[in-house]
C-alpha cells in the first residue's frame, strides 16, 4: 500500500515521483498520472505538520500536529498528536487504512477531557479536514483509474516543463466535475492543481510553494490551497521530516494514543 | 491559595531537570452564566472557573497536577485537585499513582462499567463530563500485550458521589414519610485496607473490533437508605421512621465493544451488578430495602448523515427476581440522541443532545451552539429543557435554563 498521510499529500501521486521518462516515449494522460502515482515511497515517516487557516478577513488560525505513518503492506497506520491550539492539545487520532478498496478505514480518537478512546466512523471523503480547505479525498490516495485523463497542452510553470492534465471523474456524483493538474516532466511532481465543483465552477487552487528531496524522495514541504468561492486559504507546511527511520509498531496503539507525545 | 499555587510551581520547576523536560502549563478560564426560564428568571448559576494543568513528561515518567477553582456569586471559593499523579513508564507496563480520573466503557453520557471515578452531581448531569468525573486516589497498573491491555486498579480510599447541597435546585426529589428522621451515624467509612476497592479490565483495540471485559469489587457510590421503624405496640403502626443511610458493597462484571459496519460504529456495553439494595414499599420488610441483582446495558450506533455526526443509544436497567413492591420499575428504559455539525471551517459547532426517558416519559433536551472566534477563544450558548413531571429528568421541570459559557484556553 502506498504511504498516504496528510503529509501525504506530499506523497500521493500528485506530489511525488522519481520515475525517469524514456526519451521519445509518447505518453497519454493516464500514463502521466500513473507515473506520478506509482513511484517509490518511504516505508515510514515522522513529521510536524503546521496548518495555517486564513479567512476572508485575513484572520489566521494555526494547528500544529505531530504525526507518524507506517506502511505495513496491506494496511497503513497513521497516528496524529494535536499540539495546538490549546483547546485540542493532547487529542490524538489514529487511522488504519487498507489496500482493500471495499474495506473502510478504522479510526479512533482520544479526547483528553473524556480520557477515553472512541472508535469513530470514517469521514465522508468530501468532508473538510479540521476546518481546512482540503477534503479527506484531497489528502488521500485517489487511484488514477478513477478518472479519465487528457493531456491538454505542455507549458512552462515556474521555469519547469509541465504536462497540463485534465482529469474528469468516472463517477458522475464525485464532488469535483474536473481537476486540471500541472505535472513536471521527469520529476513527476504536481506543481499546481485547479478544482472545479459539481456545477463546473472554479472552486479552489492548490499551489506548491516549496519542495525538497529527502533521502531520495521528492516531498512537498509547503503547499497552499485557496478556495476562491469562500475566499479562504489553508497553508500546510511539513517540518522535521524523517523517513525510513523504523518507527516501532507500538507507536500505533491505544497506549500511545493515551500517553501522547512528549 | 496563591501560596499553594506558588508552592506547586516551585516543586514543578525543581523537578523539571529530573524529568529532563520543561514544565508545561496549560488550562482555561471560563465564565458560565445560566438563567432559569421560569418564575423571576433567577440565575441558576454564575460561575467563574480557573483550571490549570501542570505537566512534566519524559520517556520514563510523567507528573501531572490539575488544580481548579470555582468562584460563585452566592458562595465561597471552591478549590480542589481534579488530578495529581505520577506516571512511571516501563517497557511493557505503565504505573500511575495518585489522584486520577479513571474512565472505562464505550457509553456516552451514561455510566455502566464506568464506575471507578465518583461523580460530582452538584449540578445534576449538566456539567462537562470531565468536571462530573471526580479524581480518586488510586494505583493503576497497565500491562501491554500487543494490541491488548490488562489494567488493574486499587482504590484504597472510597469516595462517594457528590450530591447537591440542601436548598439546591438540583437536589433530587425524595418521597419520604412525613415523620421521617435521618441518622447519618453510619455514613462514615473507616480508612483501612478492608474498605478498599479493586477493579480489573482486559481491553483490546484491533481493526475489526475493540472490546473490554471488566470486574469490580466496589462500594455503591450512593448510600442505601436503610429504615428503622418505631412501632406503637397497641396499634402496630409506625410511630416514627428513621432513615439510616449506609454505603454497601457491590460486585460487578461487565464489558463493552465497538466495531464498524458499513461506515456505522456499533457500540455495546453491559454490567451485571450483584447485591444492590433497592427501596421497597412492602411494610413487612423491616429495613425498607431489598437486595437484588440487576443488569445495566446499552446498545448504540454512530454514523454520518448529511454531513452531521449522529449518535443513538438505547439504555436499559433490568432488575432480576423482581418484586412489584419495589419503588424502581423492573425495566427502566432510556435513550440518548446526539447530532453534531460544524460550519464556517469548523469555527461554528451546532449540537443537539437529549436524554429521553422512555419509562417515565421525561427528557432532558440540550441544544447548543459554540463559536470559536479565535484560537483558544470560544463562546457557547445553549438551553437545557426538562420535559415530563416525574422521573430522573421530569423532576427538574422547573429548572429549564438558558446559559452562556465563554472560555479561553491556553
Amino acid at each position: 500500500m502506498k504511504l498516504k498521510t496528510i503529509t501525504t499529500f506530499a506523497l500521493i501521486g500528485f506530489f511525488l515521483g522519481l520515475t525517469v521518462l524514456t526519451a521519445g516515449e509518447k505518453l497519454t494522460g493516464l500514463d502521466v498520472m500513473k507515473k506520478v502515482y506509482y513511484r517509490p515511497a518511504p516505508k515510514d515517516m515522522e513529521a510536524d505538520l503546521i496548518m495555517i487557516l486564513i479567512n476572508s478577513s485575513g484572520d489566521k488560525r494555526v494547528r500544529k500536529i505531530k504525526q507518524f505513518v507506517k506502511d505495513y503492506g496491506k494496511v497503513e497506520k497513521k497516528i496524529m498528536f494535536f499540539l495546538a491550539p490549546a483547546d485540542v492539545r493532547n487529542t490524538s487520532f489514529m487511522n488504519w487504512s487498507y489496500d482493500d478498496p471495499n474495506k473502510d478505514d478504522d479510526q479512533w480518537i482520544y479526547l483528553p477531557a473524556l480520557k477515553k478512546i472512541k472508535r469513530i466512523s470514517s469521514e465522508d471523503k468530501s468532508d473538510y479536514f479540521m476546518g481546512s480547505d482540503f477534503t479527506y479525498d484531497d489528502l488521500g490516495n485517489r487511484l488514477p483509474e478513477e478518472d479519465n485523463h487528457k493531456i491538454l497542452r505542455e507549458e512552462k510553470l515556474n521555469g519547469e516543463d509541465c504536462y497540463v492534465i485534465e482529469s474528469t471523474p468516472r463517477d458522475p456524483d464525485y464532488m469535483y466535475s474536473k481537476t486540471i493538474t500541472w505535472v513536471v516532466k521527469g520529476k513527476w511532481i504536481g506543481l499546481k492543481r485547479k478544482f472545479y465543483d459539481e456545477d463546473g465552477e472554479f472552486l479552489k487552487e492548490l499551489t506548491v510553494e516549496k519542495y525538497d528531496n529527502i533521502k531520495g524522495y521528492w516531498m512537498l514541504t509547503r503547499v497552499k490551497m485557496h478556495n476562491v468561492q469562500k475566499n479562504h486559504t489553508t497553508i500546510m507546511e511539513l517540518r522535521n521530516i524523517k523517513v525510513d527511520i523504523g518507527i516501532p509498531d507500538r507507536m500505533f496503539t491505544e497506549r500511545m494514543m493515551k500517553r501522547g507525545i512528549r | 491559595m496563591r501560596k499553594f499555587l506558588i508552592s506547586f510551581l516551585f516543586v514543578f520547576v525543581m523537578l523539571a531537570p529530573v524529568f529532563g523536560g520543561d514544565l508545561e502549563i496549560t488550562g482555561y478560564v471560563r465564565n458560565y452564566t445560566g438563567v432559569l426560564l421560569h418564575g423571576d428568571y433567577d440565575f441558576s448559576i454564575v460561575q467563574n472557573t480557573l483550571n490549570l494543568n501542570f505537566e512534566l513528561k519524559s520517556d520514563k515518567a510523567a507528573l501531572k497536577v490539575n488544580p481548579y477553582v470555582y468562584q460563585y456569586y452566592d458562595r465561597g471559593l471552591e478549590f480542589n485537585l481534579r488530578e495529581a499523579y505520577l506516571d512511571l513508564y516501563f517497557n511493557s507496563m505503565d504505573i500511575r499513582i495518585g489522584k486520577q480520573q479513571i474512565i472505562w466503557g464505550k457509553a456516552d453520557g451514561v455510566f455502566i462499567t464506568d464506575v471507578i471515578s465518583p461523580k460530582d452531581l452538584s449540578e445534576f448531569l449538566l456539567r462537562d463530563f470531565d468536571e462530573i468525573r471526580m479524581g480518586i486516589t488510586a494505583a493503576k497498573l497497565d500491562y501491554y500485550l500487543g494490541d491488548s491491555t490488562v489494567e488493574l486498579v486499587w482504590v484504597p480510599v472510597f469516595t462517594p458521589d457528590k450530591f447537591p447541597p440542601e436548598g439546591s435546585i438540583w437536589k433530587p426529589r425524595m418521597d419520604l414519610p412525613p415523620n421521617a428522621k435521618f441518622d447519618l451515624s453510619r455514613m462514615d467509612m473507616e480508612f483501612n485496607l478492608k474498605n478498599s476497592e479493586y477493579f480489573g479490565k482486559i481491553s483490546t483495540l484491533t481493526g475489526p473490533i475493540d472490546f473490554e471485559i471488566m470486574a469490580g469489587y466496589t462500594w455503591d457510590s450512593r448510600p442505601v437508605p436503610f429504615l428503622e421503624r418505631e412501632i406503637d405496640p397497641l396499634t402496630h403502626l409506625p410511630v416514627s421512621i428513621t432513615i439510616i443511610p449506609q454505603y454497601d458493597r457491590l460486585t460487578l462484571f461487565g464489558g463493552s465493544f465497538s466495531t464498524t459496519v458499513k461506515g456505522v460504529v456499533l457500540r455495546g456495553e453491559a454490567a451485571y451488578y450483584i447485591g444492590k439494595y433497592f427501596r421497597t414499599t412492602d411494610p413487612t420488610v423491616a429495613e425498607g430495602v431489598i437486595e437484588k441483582n440487576y443488569m445495566h446495558y446499552l446498545i448504540g450506533a454512530d454514523t454520518s448523515l448529511l454531513g452531521a455526526r449522529v449518535s443513538f443509544q438505547f439504555v436499559q436497567r433490568w432488575i432480576f427476581d423482581y418484586q412489584p413492591t419495589l419503588v424502581d420499575p423492573e425495566r427502566h428504559n432510556m435513550m440518548t440522541v446526539l447530532i453534531t455539525n460544524k460550519y464556517l471551517n469548523d469555527t461554528l459547532t451546532v449540537e443537539f443532545f437529549s436524554y429521553i426517558g422512555l419509562t417515565d416519559g421525561d427528557a432532558l433536551i440540550r441544544p447548543k451552539i459554540t463559536y470559536s472566534f479565535a484560537d483558544g477563544f470560544d463562546i457557547q450558548i445553549g438551553v437545557n429543557i426538562f420535559t415530563g413531571s416525574k422521573g430522573m429528568f421530569g423532576q427538574f421541570h422547573d429548572n429549564d435554563m438558558v446559559y452562556t459559557k465563554i472560555r479561553y484556553s491556553f
